[in-house]
């Protein structure tokens, strides 16, 4: 059994619309992460929605509006530093952080120590 | 009631023309046990077969296709094996009775008519929320590994799971999951979302532990409120995934 250990999961929830520097901000987001050497990130995104701006976030044949949600499991400290320079980086969005027990399963190569290896 | 875990199972060796009163044997045993309300018998004749008057009864040979064998059998609780096995053991005059240990896994069946809509029923209480974070191209024994992930489940009566495919991430592998217009293979992100009981999680995490090549799996602690559909009195007690 692997080690469990106590961790921190951040989700932002943002419009697959938002940009930034020109791309697409959960793009920019994710590419964030890998700089300040997070240790993972998925975007999901949304069938619908709505949040800040009070507009129905949904599909449309040509325009994509739908809600963006990115999840990122590590550490205390690496999810404060993202949250951070996410923060500079989202112009309307919510940041949830929550609590959790993380346990990374690794069998093929040898354990490069604990989740923010 | 049968439910899911250890039973018993019953097996009765008759022959085909051994008479209870007035009736064939086999009959009369089939109807006590339907009488009983056992939860399900099967009668099979056997093709040939010998017992203790070590007659070889075959169709082959007509003086002796008679007496050909039947088998009786049924599985239920230990407590209705009981109840009814003193019965049993005073009407097969001419047979065998066997009883076995045996494991219930699986417990279906196809709604016959349509329920009347009931109001819902409101479970609430502390709750534990599992998130396993996995490949969509990751394998597991020739099928994607979400899908045996959530069939394993399933099986082990998890309230439920949702399963989650990302456009966008990257992980322990290090490579970014990402589709594109020249890269239409994926090997998009996958998040399965699973709620239930902390012990039920603890359990749902082993296993998915045990399948589970190269990911993250996250528990955080939920409030959780269900709502159920109540079905009819009777079956109200073995809901599949009710929380206990």
């Amino acid at each position: 059994m692997s080690q469990e250990q106590s961790a921190k999961l951040l989700r932002i929830h943002i419009s697959e619309a938002d940009r930034h520097q020109g791309r697409p901000l959960y793009e920019a987001l994710v590419e964030k992460c890998r700089e300040l050497k997070i240790s993972g990130a998925t975007v999901f995104r949304g069938l619908e929605g709505y949040g800040e701006t009070a507009g129905m976030h949904k599909p449309h044949l040509m325009r994509h509006d739908q809600p963006i949600v990115i999840a990122i499991v590590d550490s205390a400290e690496n999810i404060a530093r993202l949250m951070q320079a996410a923060g500079e980086m989202v112009d309307t969005g919510v940041m949830a952080v929550s609590e959790v027990r993380a346990r990374r399963v690794q069998k093929k190569a040898a354990d490069q120590g604990g989740i923010d290896g | 009631m049968l439910t899911r875990g250890p039973a018993k199972r019953v097996m009765i060796f008759l022959n085909e023309d051994t008479r209870h009163h007035m009736t064939p044997l086999h009959d009369a045993v089939m109807t006590y046990l339907m009488h009983k309300g056992v939860a399900g018998a099967t009668a099979t004749r056997g093709y040939s077969g010998f017992g203790g008057h070590h007659t070889l009864h075959t169709p082959k040979i007509e003086v002796l296709a008679e007496h050909l064998p039947i088998r009786i059998e049924f599985v239920e609780t230990a407590e209705k094996v009981e109840e009814v096995l003193p019965t049993l053991y005073e009407m097969v005059t001419d047979g065998m009775i066997e009883v076995q240990d045996t494991t219930v896994v699986k417990l279906a069946r196809t709604a016959g008519v349509r329920e009347p809509v009931l109001p819902h029923q409101r479970h609430e209480g502390p709750a534990k929320l599992l998130r396993v974070f996995l490949g969509e191209a990751d394998q597991w024994h020739g099928e994607p590994l979400y899908d045996a992930i959530v069939k394993q489940l399933r099986m082990m009566e998890i309230a439920g799971a949702t399963v989650y495919r990302g456009i966008l991430g990257y992980g322990a592998k290090g490579h970014q999951h990402k589709r594109s217009f020249w890269h239409p293979m994926r090997d998009l992100p996958v998040m399965i979302s699973v709620i239930d009981t902390a012990p039920k999680i603890a359990e749902a995490a082993e296993a998915i532990e045990a399948m589970l090549e190269d990911g993250l799996i996250v528990t955080s602690e939920v409030e959780m409120v269900r709502l159920v559909r109540s079905g009819p009195a009777t079956e109200a007690a073995d809901v599949p995934g009710t929380v206990r």
